[in-house]
């Protein structure tokens, strides 16, 4: 991978955007019963920080994120992106990253990158110079051509935040995206977002199932109880930055591993 | 020896056995005219399987159109829809079961016997299975696909344009292919029954006069016809082989329907 | 299954929909009577045909034929099918030729079915055969190959003999399968006969249709019409429901 200093950010000064969610709930109605996926969560997320999302399965993670990314609207409470509601996705201010690669099979990863511009009616050649920009943020410099079956599942990752990065968004939201990764894979792969992370400077929502990953990427990781979802805690992790490999058996992260752990066994 | 190695021998002795067996006299000539025999009745009457053929075609072109065309569209609109497909699917499968040829009677009386028949018929022959092909390839849609759109802000008319319509694409060619040969099948089914002209109705008007080798000559034409058909879809699908995943599971998906998913296609 | 009883009530009032705009579309004489009478003649039609001794014959020898073809093509079908499935070498050389001789159409060969049997009850029941055996053959094989490795390594593993791998592991495994398979082989078979029937034939209930079609008698037409259908219909959501009940006793 290319060293740090290599890497120009996409905008001389990075945009970061902040996040306020105020007593937001959700409820399903099915036909059978009304379900409460997320009950009176507040958070606040300032610009520039890596926050994590953990909590037992079903607890409404990525309905959280798809409320902040405006693709599902809450049933009560506000959430504001830089002060102002989010009614309906917008890529100017909100990027999304899948679990699984959700790219295009039938585009190339070039295309699939440019889709969101294209969608905008943006010229082809501005398209082809910003998404080349984003492909080289990844690390990706010279696969723009391959289609996704031809990419590896980290490659396929990689496009996807590419893609997710192409408009340059202050806020980039990511739902598992690595959980389809083997664990070395994922390992380097999480080392690749904090570059690109400190690259940009974009404020991260990040959601994932692993604990280790958690506390190793945040700044800040949030915890959320069994349905309905609620959160239990929230930690500021004291780590420096840039994490190493090392810190993953020190003190410090075994502590904090821990603490997050006992929540989320009282609650499942 | 390899499995295509024996699969190519099968398939020529069965070709020669066709041409000795006959010659030999331990066929009748009657029940199966020799290979060579077949193909020279066949040049020797050029003209009027050409003429035969040009009819067919022309029949299963545009039932071609109806068939896959409506079929196509309803399976989008019915995979798409939740309501209609759960109230409408099951009742579609059932009419399945009814074998549709008893329908050939009726639109003779309403069309006549000439080409509008043949096509109502084989449109309808093909519409079905082209409908239900295309609405489980609609409901295969990966839902991340259209979610991953929207979230980058992609309108109702550019996920449909942009992400469903070319993500169903390997499905309607599978469509294309099952309700295709249906198309061929019924054209050439209603032109044996009753009709004046085609190549089914030159098999049936040899048969009466019992000629087996003209009618082996007709019956060579449909089947290369209907192998000419496929190798046509293989093609295409090759060709928009990057619409499938890539993965060999997807590939597959797309050689073989499922059992389930064909008419009977007498 | 709140919805459920919804939906059953929504399809019998689309089945109720189309035979009323049926009646009123040839009633009203938007559609000439003569070439579409109204549902109700054609019912009342179909209660008479019934009655008729000529046409329970038909019905009877059509029965005869596609049982004979059926009893026939499914066990020959089914042996085949296995020994292709049982040996994979045997398989990849006969697949393709299998789906080959699939996907033309059988009947282009009805002509060869006159002409080696004459018009006639054997080549009913040969045409019938040749339309079913293939879809048993190749349903057969995707039966033996649902049955799971692992369902069939463990039962040796714990030393099941061959009869008992046989009874406890092949037949539940491929039951549903093998349902679904006597199901569709029915389906084509049916067609089969009856196109057969259609086609040269001095009996039969297709060849009744056939020839109610070249006289221009609309309401015997559509009444067999409806007959046939009705009992295509009636035989697969019978197997269907088997099919059903034994799913749920599988899983
Ligand atoms: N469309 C829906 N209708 C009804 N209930 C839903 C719907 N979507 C989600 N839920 C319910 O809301 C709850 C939260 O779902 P969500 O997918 O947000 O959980 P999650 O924390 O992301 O889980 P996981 O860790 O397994 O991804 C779950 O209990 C789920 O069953
Ligand atoms: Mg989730």
């Amino acid at each position: 991978m290319q060293p740090l200093a290599n890497i120009t950010p996409l905008k001389p000064a990075p945009r970061a955007g902040a996040i306020k969610v105020g007593n937001v709930g959700q409820v399903f109605k099915t036909s059978t019963q009304d379900v409460v996926a997320l009950s009176d969560i507040s958070l606040e997320v300032k610009p520039g920080r890596f926050v994590v999302l953990v909590g037992p399965s079903g607890c409404g993670k990525s309905t959280l994120l798809m409320m902040m990314a405006g693709l599902r609207q809450q049933t009560s409470g506000t959430i504001l992106i830089n002060d102002a509601p989010i009614p309906e996705p917008d890529p100017n201010r909100v990027g999304v990253v899948f679990q699984e690669a959700s790219l295009f099979p039938w585009l190339t990863a070039e295309e699939n990158v440019e889709f969101p511009l294209a969608l905008r009616g943006v010229a082809k050649a501005e398209r082809r110079a910003k998404a080349e920009d984003a492909l080289k943020l990844v690390g990706l410099e010279g696969f723009g051509k391959r289609h996704p079956h031809e990419l590896s599942g980290g490659m396929k990752q990689r496009v996807s935040i590419a893609r997710g990065l192409v408009q340059d968004p202050p806020v980039l939201l990511m739902d598992e995206p690595f959980a389809a990764l083997d664990e070395q894979t994922r390992m380097t792969m999480g080392d690749e977002l904090l570059r690109i992370w400190a690259a940009t400077g974009k404020t991260v929502v990040f959601v994932t199932h692993s604990l280790t990953e958690a506390v190793y990427l945040a700044d800040e990781v949030i915890v959320m109880s069994a349905r309905p979802g609620r959160i239990v805690d929230q930690l500021t992790i004291p780590l420096p930055r840039p994490r190493t490999y090392e810190m993953l058996s020190g003190d410090t992260f075994g502590t904090l591993r821990d603490r997050i752990w006992r929540h989320i066994r009282k609650s499942a | 020896m390899s499995s295509t190695t024996l699969r190519r021998l099968i398939v020529i002795s069965l070709i020669l056995l066709w041409e000795v067996l006959p010659r030999a006299g331990l066929i009748p000539e009657l029940f199966l005219p020799s290979l060579s025999s077949t193909l020279a009745a066949g040049w020797n009457e050029a003209g009027e399987y050409g003429h035969a053929l040009a009819v067919t075609l022309y029949e299963v072109a545009i039932s071609m159109v109806f068939a896959c065309g409506g079929g196509i569209l309803a399976g989008a609109i019915v995979g798409s829809l939740p309501g209609p497909r759960i109230l409408i699917m099951p009742m579609i499968s059932s009419l399945y079961a009814v074998p549709l040829v008893i329908l050939y009677p009726v639109f003779t009386v309403w069309l006549g016997i000439g080409s509008e028949s043949k096509i109502a018929f084989a449109s309808i022959y093909g519409f079905l299975p082209t409908m239900l092909a295309t609405a489980a390839g609609i409901q295969t849609i990966d839902p991340q696909l259209v979610l991953a759109a929207r979230s980058m802000g992609a309108t109702l008319s550019q996920r449909l344009i942009r992400v469903i319509i070319p993500a169903a694409i390997p499905t309607v060619l599978s469509g294309l292919r099952v309700g295709g040969a249906l198309v061929i099948v019924g054209v050439v089914v209603s032109e044996m029954l009753i009709s004046s002209a085609g190549i089914g109705y030159l098999i049936s008007r040899y048969r009466t006069i019992l000629d087996s080798q003209h009618v082996f000559a007709g019956v060579l034409l449909v089947l290369a016809m209907a192998i000419a058909f496929n190798a046509a879809i293989k093609w295409i699908e090759r060709k928009a082989s990057i619409w499938q995943t890539g993965t060999r599971a997807g590939q597959r998906a797309a050689e073989d329907i499922p059992v389930t998913a064909i008419q009977p296609a007498t | 299954m709140a919805g459920s009883l919804g939906i059953k009530v929504a399809r019998i009032v689309i089945v109720v929909a189309v035979f009323a705009a049926w009646e009123l579309l040839s009633r009203t004489g938007m559609v000439n009577p003569r070439l579409l009478p109204s549902a109700s003649d054609t019912l009342a039609t179909l209660w008479e045909l019934l009655q008729r001794s000529s046409v329970r014959n038909d019905l009877a020898v059509t029965a005869s034929e596609v049982l004979i073809a059926f009893i026939l093509a499914v066990p020959v079908g089914a042996v085949i099918g296995f020994a292709i499935a049982e040996n994979r070498y045997f398989a990849e050389v006969a697949k393709p030729l299998l789906f080959f001789a699939f996907s033309i159409p059988k009947s282009i060969f009805l002509p060869m079915f006159i002409l080696v049997f004459g018009v006639g009850f054997s080549q009913k029941v040969g045409f019938g055969f040749f339309s079913t055996i293939f879809i048993v053959i190749m349903s057969t094989t995707t039966a033996v190959e649902s049955v799971k490795v692992d369902h069939l390594t463990v039962a040796r593993s714990y030393g099941a003999t061959p009869l008992q791998t046989a009874w406890r592991v092949y037949l539940p495994s491929m039951l549903p399968v093998l349902l679904e398979a006597l199901r569709i082989s029915m389906i084509f078979n049916l067609t089969g006969v009856i196109l057969a029937e259609m086609y040269a034939s001095r009996d039969g209930i297709g060849h009744q249709i056939a020839t109610w079609g070249e006289n221009f008698q609309m309401k015997q037409l559509l009444a067999g019409v409806v007959m046939i259908a009705a009992i295509a219909m009636t035989f697969n959501e019978l197997v269907r429901s088997v099919e059903t009940r034994c799913s749920h006793w599988r899983t």
